[in-house]
């Protein structure tokens, strides 16, 4: 992929946050489109094509989490980003139910804002095939077809939930899961609320995956949302 | 008045015991002489008899009844002018005479008491009616109490009424109160216990809701019904129910506009903060990663970046502690695991830790809370970061978690300098800082007043040990929970 194809829809009502984004993501390399609020970016998307979308939560009129469901309506392979500030662990969740691929703390690094653009365009671009079959990341290998798990070639024994909640996060690798999704993913959507024992399979999941499990670098926690799987490329997000 | 009232009673004795009989005696007196035969003189000692009872009571009219026995027997039947009965056709009708009497005037006094307390009874219920009707219009903005004691008075007619309120303790009271009436309704409460008292007229009763005694009354000065009293008992307790209840919602509903009206200006400010923050970290982080900057304008961008960080996080932290530190912390309970919550909050926030080493030590792998994840994690984090900002950079740090009875004890450990004395319960307050840390550190002085909070929100505690020799320690108590039947689900 060529930064230079690649065309960006920003929405936030914040003029100034648009025109800071344009002209650095613009000088960086990406063909940039602004929208000032939820409906306006709904019309563009329906009429022009777009390799990202990065969306403001809150904004007036039609908000981010609003705009994100009706995008995802609209072009379900999108990749969307959303644009939050701290301390709102609930609308990030929400987002995330409403279909956003992942989001960004405002204020944010560049570098940061776009690895996690280009982690998305490449899990939007990776077909279903190609995460079914096998998955390597780092030194962890996953074989869905044969069930097997290797870390640097050696192989690791995992329980049939461990290895599902492993391929659940590795198949959406560099993507925030949210406790309930994977919860529900996994053991089903009766269990959404206990988030204990999710915990409990991913410290045993750290435990034999990670060099260092109490410093994680694959299996990593975002706070009070979920967890997600390093990225294949990108070594670290910056977080 | 109750002076008049005896001597009432008494004439009306004196009118029934001597009235009637003297009206038998003349009667039959009267019938002798205008020749009447023994029947019909019986028929009006009958009627005098009758009417005895309807106007003193059954007592009287059985006085009267013997009177007239006496005077048929004596003028009417043979021999006449003695005592003595010689036909016993003469005793039946005399007996017969008697028995009528005897039922008869029974059965007007049981009808004329029915009507009397009939009549007490519909005064009785349109007293209560005009009492839970005026009880229905308290005035709000005044404590109910002395209304609700005023209109007992004017409504049921009491002397005196006193009623203890026990959850404001405090005794209202109106008429002719006096302060053994006072004692008496906080003994009352106190004991738990009604008592009447027919005679002194002092009626006792402890105030309930739904058997839970919230305060007591008594009235004192008129002949009522225990049934009454009952009523008025829980009318008064029903009236201070509602109001407090009214009260309690009102106050509910004025601190939810407070706490809107706040979350809107908080939200507000962090807009106004984050907003220029963004634009400035895009602007510097971009012109970075351009990757065109010369080095020494690449230097002055870094030190904007850094700086611009600097203030966001500074400002995040306050934002965030201003929201916590006003408002009414409501937990959203889980079970959380300390140990591994400990990991997390390290490796969180291992950027704020300025090189300090951090040791881990944790008794039980299986330590867990029933609190809120959130709440704790900000609380030891604040305790991590506070030892890591008030000590030297090259002392390490210790975090324990163990088991103490019913609680999990989580302290923090630096080797920073020592906390006064006097500080030690200080710097859990609001806004304080210690005159001696005060331009050490940064800081916005109310992390530990909601770490403080938090404890108590969970039934928990927050302390700190210092010393020259040991070090300073935070600790941490939070209620444990047993978490045995919560075995993970089977693989």
């Amino acid at each position: 992929m060529r930064p230079l194809q690649s065309k960006i829809l920003i929405v936030d009502d914040e003029s100034s946050i648009r025109r800071a984004l344009h002209a650095t993501l613009g000088t960086l390399g990406f063909d940039i489109e602004e929208a000032s609020g939820g409906e306006e970016a709904v019309s563009f998307v329906r009429t022009q094509r777009y390799d990202a979308a990065l969306l403001d939560i809150n904004m007036p009129g039609m908000g981010g989490i609003e705009a994100c469901r009706a995008i995802r309506r609209l072009s379900p392979r999108l990749p969307i980003v959303m644009l939050t500030v701290r301390d709102n662990e609930d609308d990030k969740i929400e987002a995330l139910d409403a279909g956003a691929d992942d989001y960004v703390t405002k204020p944010f690094h560049v570098g940061e804002l776009m690895a996690r653009v280009r982690a998305a365009v490449r899990r939007s671009q990776a077909t279903q095939d190609d995460r079914e079959v096998a998955i390597t990341i780092g030194d962890i290998e996953l074989d869905a077809g044969r069930r097997l798990v290797r870390k640097s070639g050696d192989i690791v024994h995992l329980t049939p939930k461990e290895f599902d909640l492993l391929r659940c996060l590795m198949s959406q690798a560099g993507k925030p899961l949210t406790h309930a999704r994977l919860l529900s993913s996994v053991w089903g959507s009766e269990y959404g609320n206990e988030c204990e024992y999710l915990r409990t399979y991913v410290r045993q999941l750290r435990k034999k995956l990670e060099n260092n499990p109490s410093n994680p670098e694959y299996i990593l926690t975002d706070s009070f949302i979920g967890y997600r799987f390093r990225d294949a490329i990108e070594k670290s997000l910056g977080r | 008045m109750e002076i008049s009232g005896k001597r009432k009673t008494m004439l009306r004795l004196v009118a029934g015991a001597g009235g009637g009989p003297a009206a038998a005696l003349l009667i039959s007196y009267c019938a002798f002489r205008l020749h009447f035969n023994l029947s019909t003189a019986g028929s009006i000692d009958l009627l005098v008899v009758v009417l005895t009872a309807l106007r003193f009571g059954f007592w009287e009219a059985t006085g009267s009844s013997l009177v007239a026995i006496a005077c048929l027997d004596y003028f009417f039947t043979l021999p006449i002018f003695s005592f003595h009965i010689s036909d016993p056709q003469n005793w039946v009708a005399l007996t017969s005479f008697e028995l009528t009497a005897l039922i008869v005037s029974r059965l007007s006094v049981q009808v004329q008491s029915h009507m009397r307390q009939a009549v007490l009874q519909r005064s009785n219920t349109e007293k209560l009616y005009a009492l839970s009707r005026g009880v229905l219009w308290l005035n709000r903005q005044e404590p109910p109490g002395p209304q609700i004691a005023h209109l007992i008075k004017k409504d049921i007619g009491v002397d005196a009424v006193a009623i203890f309120d026990s959850a404001l303790v405090r005794l209202d009271k109106a008429g002719t109160c006096t302060k053994e009436d006072e004692e008496l309704a906080r003994n009352t409460y106190f004991r738990n216990t009604n008592f009447d008292d027919a005679e002194l007229h002092k009626w006792q009763r402890v105030l309930r809701l739904e058997s839970s005694p919230i305060g007591a009354i008594v009235l004192t000065g008129i002949d009522l019904t225990p049934l009454i009293v009952d009523s008025i008992a829980s009318l008064t307790a029903t009236a201070l129910e509602r109001a407090r209840s009214f009260d309690k919602e009102s106050r509910a509903e004025a601190a939810r506009q407070t706490e809107q009206l706040r979350t809107t200006v908080l939200d507000g400010l962090a807009h106004a903060f984050k907003t220029p923050l963004t634009v400035i970290l895009t602007c510097t982080s971009g012109l970075l990663e351009m990757k065109t900057l010369s080095p020494s304008e690449a230097q002055l961008v870094e030190l904007i970046d850094q700086h611009s960080t600097q203030l966001n996080a500074a400002a995040t932290h306050l934002l965030r502690m201003a929201k916590l530190e006003a408002a009414e912390i409501r937990l959203r309970r889980e079970q959380v695991a300390i140990p591994q919550l400990i990991d997390e909050i390290l490796d969180e926030c291992s950027g704020q830790l300025c090189g300090h080493s951090v040791r881990v030590r944790v008794t039980n792998e299986d330590l867990a809370v029933s609190g809120d994840r959130q709440l704790i994690a900000m609380t030891i984090t604040e305790l991590v970061v506070n030892a890591a900002k008030y000590s030297s950079a090259d002392s390490p740090i210790t975090v324990s978690a163990e088991r103490q009875d019913s609680h999990v004890v989580i302290s923090v450990h630096n080797n920073g300098p020592v906390i006064v004395f006097e500080d030690r319960e200080l710097i859990f307050e609001r806004f304080y800082r210690s005159s001696a840390t005060r331009h050490r550190a940064s800081g916005s002085g109310i992390g530990l007043s909601i770490a403080k909070k938090t404890a108590e929100a969970h039934q928990g505690n927050i302390w700190v040990k210092s010393g020259k020799e040991t070090g300073t320690t935070f600790f941490l108590a939070i209620p444990v929970i047993v978490r045995s039947e919560h075995a993970p689900i089977a693989k």
